[in-house]
């Protein structure tokens, strides 16, 4: 016969292992047993909800990101468009109290897309380099964050508790802005699979070229990925000034990183166009597991920075690996015909 | 100046052409250069012609000079290497902690150098053998070196440091400062290095086309790998002079950011991201220029944190240029340079521009709803004749440029055979 | 009056000197299969092309039913219902087949979400028709060729293409796959699609078109019913040329076996290659594109390791680990794509020319530029290459002086064996002809020259003995004083069960 795959009445047992995410899912069983019998006070209620709150930031950022790294691109920018748009929010706030707190939520989103929209305009429309465009408006962006907040912090008396309400309130337990993240993940999750822009953000990170020939406009797409990442970190922004209740310049320095290592983590491919949502869950999952052993054990809250390089250097090996492996089966097919 | 090697027909013309020499990208910055100088001296000139104060401010940018030479053959190569910030203050640790255990100077300093060196082999490693992408790599290994002086120096300031340090730093040799000589002497030797060795045509080469450089029998693997050592030997360099400018002492937490600094610096003196393109002298004038701009800024009462904002300014513009130029360049280079000239490009570059000008009004044509279907196609058809018609004369005009270089060919063989 | 589909005539284009279409004609009749048949380099891709809209013909005319048509992009051409189905299909692996096949057109609600279950159900109608066994909603890189093959044909299909060109579908399909094919082909044509079908395999011709039209050299031959023409003469159309006076007298003295090639296999690529060549021999290696000749190739010169297999170099074994390995051996390489693996075009002619022995050309370790380019300027006249100026960069030559900058590139350094891959792709015929001198007198001088070549007089004018490929495995070996063309190109298009070595004794 024909070297074709029927497509067979699956058991349940193929239908499990053929889930893509399945590798992850293992890794992240095996973390938890770890964790279990090291630090079985990481799953007490006070530690999970404080998990849930420290992490929801990052999580946040992280679709931004991903919709990015899909693309093929990168967007080193967004902990600067998270602190400038915090700035924004936080101070405007604070000098008119009397301002419904969900204004504040709209005013971020708005920034921060406008954020994400520049950079999608210098990417996506004259072609610049993600990295260097990027680099660029890291800088920038975080420079307008010191300018509009004359260097001045915000501190917890400053807050209205409308504002701070959004991150720190919660319902039935789980912390507000943990609800917010997982809107975002079932949005994203939604976009992504259904949408024609979200799979046409699939298209152009595996085949620009087909894309283009299929009718495909490339770059507007880019630009839509870029101006997302800049509105959910601009959202970020005003969450995580709301979650600490407190504001400075160089709030969320570095949290860029953590998004890309989240990402990474999460499967999602630096070249482009692999990558889903539920990957991301378990990336943040995990980074917030291992961030806590860190912050637990005595003396280790210094390693933070060092592990966290280390596993990002780590993923990406296994990520090149096992994208070679694949382009090895494609051969090992081929011989079939020779 | 007439270089003219002549074996039969083939010459070798050296014309050193005066016009194209001034607007080259490296001279404008040299324009910049005194521009700012200029302005500082109308402004303040009280400050500028106070002794010390122009070696002052170069004496600030001196610090980062030593990477950003080291930064030029990464960008040579079309990589990219944000730890190097990183680098640097590991570094620089290994040099104080070594110290601080009663080493002897010489070999602390030494080891220092040695352990960036050390970091670049391991991101020389990362990119070059296990083929990972150099961003990605390159910002993993800038949080872990940065964590690993966290993790030994946690809170403290080694503070350890020989004095002459800070001395190399901030005096003055008949009174210019002693770190801009060191500067212009690496800088010398880094650029016959990459003008004149064949070390630097092969990273030209790299930089140009991976793959051409691999069929050309050359070892790409390997030189990445060593441009990657030198970056992180110059950025153990560059420690000792940022403790001495720092005043001595050091901390897990200084010189965040620098990498941006130093990558805007080379991309700025005309250092393409891509790779295989750029002169040496032109990040060594964007060094200075990048210092009298920061202290202009400061006088300006710019903080360092809103400086910010202009170096990534610069980043973006400085890349967006080469690309915004192309067109204008073509045109002004047609009008200045080839207006009357025999030349087939002048013809070839002419009857293009003609060329896509029609184009360009046929594609206005094209989306005019006033005009109807048969007026479009004749309009259309009028400038498709045009084209035609131009392209034709291109041809002919080329034709007999080529018949006359031939006939001119022939006469000066007949003359030498006498 | 006219029941023409699509007319082309007297279209010509050229590419910087080389005249890839010579005022060819064609004429698909509705609801037809009409095949396109040719060598490599007959000029039938760039007829594609030109049809597609990838290119604009320099001149000549095209008729869409009867009426003009010029395309500036592959939209325009799709828009009008051209459809072109490749070789390679790659598209989007990770997406499934319902989204190949909508990719650009997909169906959505107002809001932008996709109406999968709709999208869904037309892909499964369109695919259904060409087979039951595909699942639409499987990832594209779950299928075999073959499947995706009928995925690219129902993509074409949802855009209502009226008319369908097909690039050697056959080619990589097992004889039960070719039985699906046809029988799908022939569908689309009684459902009113008219098709271009460019192939080699004359079994496909008989058995599905109902005319056939030959190009050669660029040239338009001629077109004939199906019915009313005899192989022979169809391959007399196809091949059949004068050899003139193109190619040199050859001079070499053949000496001993320089590089011998021992069963070589490459998953993937290639299986059980063996041939060798000898001191001042032209081996010509030719086949068909995709018989995996430029691996070999690549193999040879150290930028791939075969899996098993020998390779010895004057009796010695030799492991070729990278490029350089092989030129320290004294095993050259003049790669087939000359922009991409060739030349350095930002870099001067002379640099190109010094950039493998660099070592030459330096005193404590700086680089002497004069002695760079009177090297240069010597190798360059030794081959008579035109050019002004030695510092200007490649792309101010013509095609041919820029492959002479690489064999100046070669003959800079010190070697035993060349490996010329389509050294006269893409040159006109004046070029060409300077090129052969070269080669011969390469061979004179003692290198021993492997050279890769689809077209059949120069491989026949120029080389001592032929290797044929298909497939990646070696269908045959002759002499070029005792075989012909017919006989070759029977080698070249041998079907996989009828494959046999023979063996020629030196």
């Amino acid at each position: 016969m024909t070297n074709n795959i029927k497509a067979q009445n699956k058991n349940l047992l193929e239908k499990i292992t053929g889930y893509k995410q399945f590798g992850l899912v293992i890794g992240l069983i095996i973390l938890l047993v770890f964790a279990y019998f090291l630090t079985p006070s990481m799953f007490t209620g006070g530690a999970i909800i404080s998990m849930l709150k420290n992490n929801s930031v990052y999580a946040i950022l992280a679709v931004g990101m991903m919709f990015v790294l899909l693309t093929g691109g990168i967007d080193l920018s967004v902990a600067s468009t998270l602190g400038m748009t915090g700035v924004i929010t936080s101070m405007s706030m604070s000098s008119n109290p009397q301002v419904p707190a969900f204004v504040w939520v709209v005013v971020s989103l708005v920034i921060g897309s406008i954020c994400g929209l520049i950079n999608g305009f210098l990417i996506g429309k004259l072609k610049m380099i993600p990295l260097i465009a990027t680099l660029g408006t890291m800088y920038i962006y975080r420079g307008f964050a010191y300018l509009i907040s004359g260097g001045n912090w915000l501190f917890p008396h400053k807050f209205t508790a409308g504002y701070i309400a959004y991150a720190q309130g919660d319902i039935l337990g789980i912390p507000n802005i943990t609800w917010i993240a997982i809107l975002i993940f079932i949005a994203a999750a939604i976009f992504l699979s259904v949408t024609k822009p979200g799979r046409r953000i699939y298209a152009i990170g595996t085949n620009a070229d087909s894309s283009h020939v299929a009718g495909i406009k490339v770059g507007n797409i880019k630009i839509l990925a870029y101006t997302l990442s800049g509105m959910l970190a601009g959202l970020a922004g005003m969450l995580y000034t709301a979650n600490y209740a407190i504001c400075y310049y160089g709030m969320a320095d570095g949290f860029e990183l953590m998004a890309i290592a989240i990402c990474i983590l999460g499967g999602v491919s630096i070249i482009g166009g692999r990558g889903t949502v539920d990957g991301v869950v378990i990336g943040v999952i995990m980074m917030s597991i291992i961030a806590f052993f860190i912050g637990l054990l005595p003396g280790l809250s210094v390693w933070q920075d060092a592990i966290q390089g280390a596993i990002i250097i780590i993923a990406v090996a296994i990520n090149i690996f096992t994208g070679r492996l694949s382009i090895k089966n494609a051969l090992k097919e081929r011989s079939s015909l020779i | 100046m007439n270089n003219n090697t002549q074996t039969g027909h083939l010459t070798v013309k050296n014309e050193f052409k005066l016009s194209k020499f001034l607007v080259k990208w490296e001279m404008i910055l040299v324009y910049l250069l005194v521009l700012l100088n200029v302005v500082l001296i109308a402004t303040r000139s009280n400050l500028y012609f106070t002794p010390g104060t122009v070696s002052s401010i170069i004496q600030s940018g001196m610090d980062l000079s030593f990477m950003v030479l080291g930064m030029i053959f990464i960008l040579m190569l079309g990589d990219i290497d944000v730890s190097i910030a990183s680098i640097m203050v590991l570094s620089g640790m290994v040099i104080g902690l070594l110290m601080d255990a009663g080493v002897n100077m010489m070999v602390a300093v030494l080891c220092g150098i040695l352990a960036g060196g050390l970091c670049g082999l391991i991101n020389g490693i990362l990119v070059a053998k296990i083929k990972m992408p150099a961003v990605i790599v390159t910002i993993a290994t800038s949080l872990l070196f940065r964590g690993i002086v966290k993790i030994v120096l946690d809170v403290n300031v080694l503070k350890n440091f020989p004095g002459w340090f800070v001395t190399l730093a901030w005096t003055n040799v008949f009174g210019i400062p002693l770190s801009l000589i060191c500067f212009t002497i690496v800088a010398v030797l880094f650029g016959i290095i990459l003008h004149r060795s064949k070390f630097g045509r092969q990273l030209y080469m790299i930089g140009n086309s991976q793959v051409v450089s691999k069929y050309s029998g050359i070892r790409v693997d390997f030189i990445k790998i060593c441009v990657f050592v030198i970056m992180g030997l110059m950025s153990g360099v560059a420690a000792i002079f940022f403790i001495g400018r720092m005043g001595g002492g050091l901390s897990s937490t200084m010189a965040k950011g620098y990498e941006m600094d130093v990558i805007a610096i080379c991309v700025l003196g005309g250092i393409s991201t891509n790779g295989g393109k750029g002169k040496l002298y032109g990040p060594y004038i964007a060094t200075l220029i990048m210092a009298f701009l920061i202290y202009t800024m400061g006088m300006l009462e710019v903080d360092a944190n809103t400086r910010k904002i202009f170096t990534g300014i610069i980043l973006i513009v400085a890349v967006l240029i080469p690309y915004v130029n192309r067109g204008l360049l073509a045109d002004i280079k047609l009008k200045l340079l080839y207006a009357d000239s025999k030349n087939i490009e002048a013809v070839n570059l002419r009857c293009q521009s003609e060329v896509s000008t029609l184009k360009a009004k046929i594609r206005k044509c094209r989306k005019d709803t006033l005009l109807s279907n048969e007026e479009k196609s004749a309009k259309i058809k009028g400038y498709e004749v045009k084209i035609e018609s131009a392209k034709k004369k291109c041809e002919q005009a080329s034709k007999s440029l080529k018949e006359e270089i031939q006939a001119e060919r022939l006469k000066t063989k007949k003359k030498l055979a006498k | 009056m006219n029941d023409n589909m699509l007319e082309l005539k007297d279209i010509v284009k050229t590419f910087g000197g080389v005249t890839a279409l010579n005022g060819v004609q064609f004429q698909l009749k509705k609801g037809e299969i009409h095949a396109l048949m040719g060598e490599n380099g007959a000029g039938k891709s760039t007829f594609i092309k030109v049809i597609t809209g990838v290119h604009q013909p320099d001149s000549g005319i095209m008729l869409l039913e009867g009426e003009k048509v010029v395309f500036h992009s592959t939209l325009d051409s799709q828009k009008l219902g051209i459809a072109a189905i490749y070789q390679h299909v790659t598209s989007f692996p990770d997406l499934t087949v319902t989204e190949n096949i909508f990719m650009g057109q997909e169906l959505t609600t107002k809001l932008g979400i996709y109406r999968w279950k709709e999208m869904r159900r037309k892909a499964k109608d369109l695919i259904s028709v060409l087979s039951e066994d595909i699942d639409v909603t499987k990832p594209m890189i779950s299928l075999s060729v073959a499947q995706q093959q009928l995925v690219e044909i129902a993509k074409a299909l949802s855009r209502d293409a009226r008319i369908l060109i097909m690039d050697e579908p056959t080619a990589s399909l097992t004889r039960h796959e070719c039985e699906e094919l046809y029988r799908i082909v022939e569908k689309l044509r009684d459902d009113g699609v008219s098709i271009i079908l460019i192939t080699h395999k004359f079994e496909d011709m008989y058995r599905l078109a109902s005319r056939v039209t030959v190009f050669r050299d660029a040239n338009y031959i001629g077109t004939w019913n199906v019915d009313g023409i005899s192989n022979a003469k169809l391959i007399q159309a196809m091949v059949g040329r004068e050899l003139n006076q193109m190619y040199p007298q050859k001079t070499a003295k053949i000496g001993d076996v320089v590089l011998e090639v021992d069963g070589i296999s490459k998953e993937g690529y290639f299986k059980d290659v063996t041939f060798d060549v000898r001191k001042g021999e032209i081996l010509a290696l030719t086949g068909l594109v995709g018989s995996s000749r430029t691996e070999v190739c690549q193999t040879l010169f150290g930028i791939m390791q075969p899996d098993s297999g020998k390779i010895k170099l004057n009796g010695k074994e030799i492991f070729l680990s990278s490029p350089l390995d092989a030129l320290n051996h004294g095993i050259g390489l003049l790669p087939e794509d000359r922009q991409l693996q060739g030349l350095i075009y930002e870099l001067p002619i002379f640099q190109n020319v010094t950039a493998p022995v660099l070592n030459n050309y330096t005193k404590y370790s700086l680089l002497d530029e004069k002695k760079e380019m009177n090297k240069a300027i010597q190798l360059c006249e030794k081959i008579e290459l035109k050019a002004k100026d030695i510092a200007d960069v490649p792309s101010a030559l013509s095609g041919g002086n820029q492959q002479k900058v690489v064999f100046a590139k070669l003959l800079n350094c010190d070697l035993k064996v060349l490996i010329l891959d389509e050294p006269t792709k893409g040159i006109d015929i004046g070029a060409k002809s300077s090129i052969y001198e070269i080669i011969n007198e390469l061979a004179a001088s003692g290198y021993a020259i492997i050279m890769v070549s689809s077209e059949m007089p120069e491989v026949l004018g120029i080389a001592d003995r032929i290797v044929v490929m298909k497939s990646g495995r070696v269908t045959g070996r002759f002499h070029a004083k005792d075989t012909n063309q017919e006989e070759i190109l029977a080698a070249t298009l041998m079907k996989r069960e009828e494959m046999i070595n023979e063996e020629v004794h030196a």
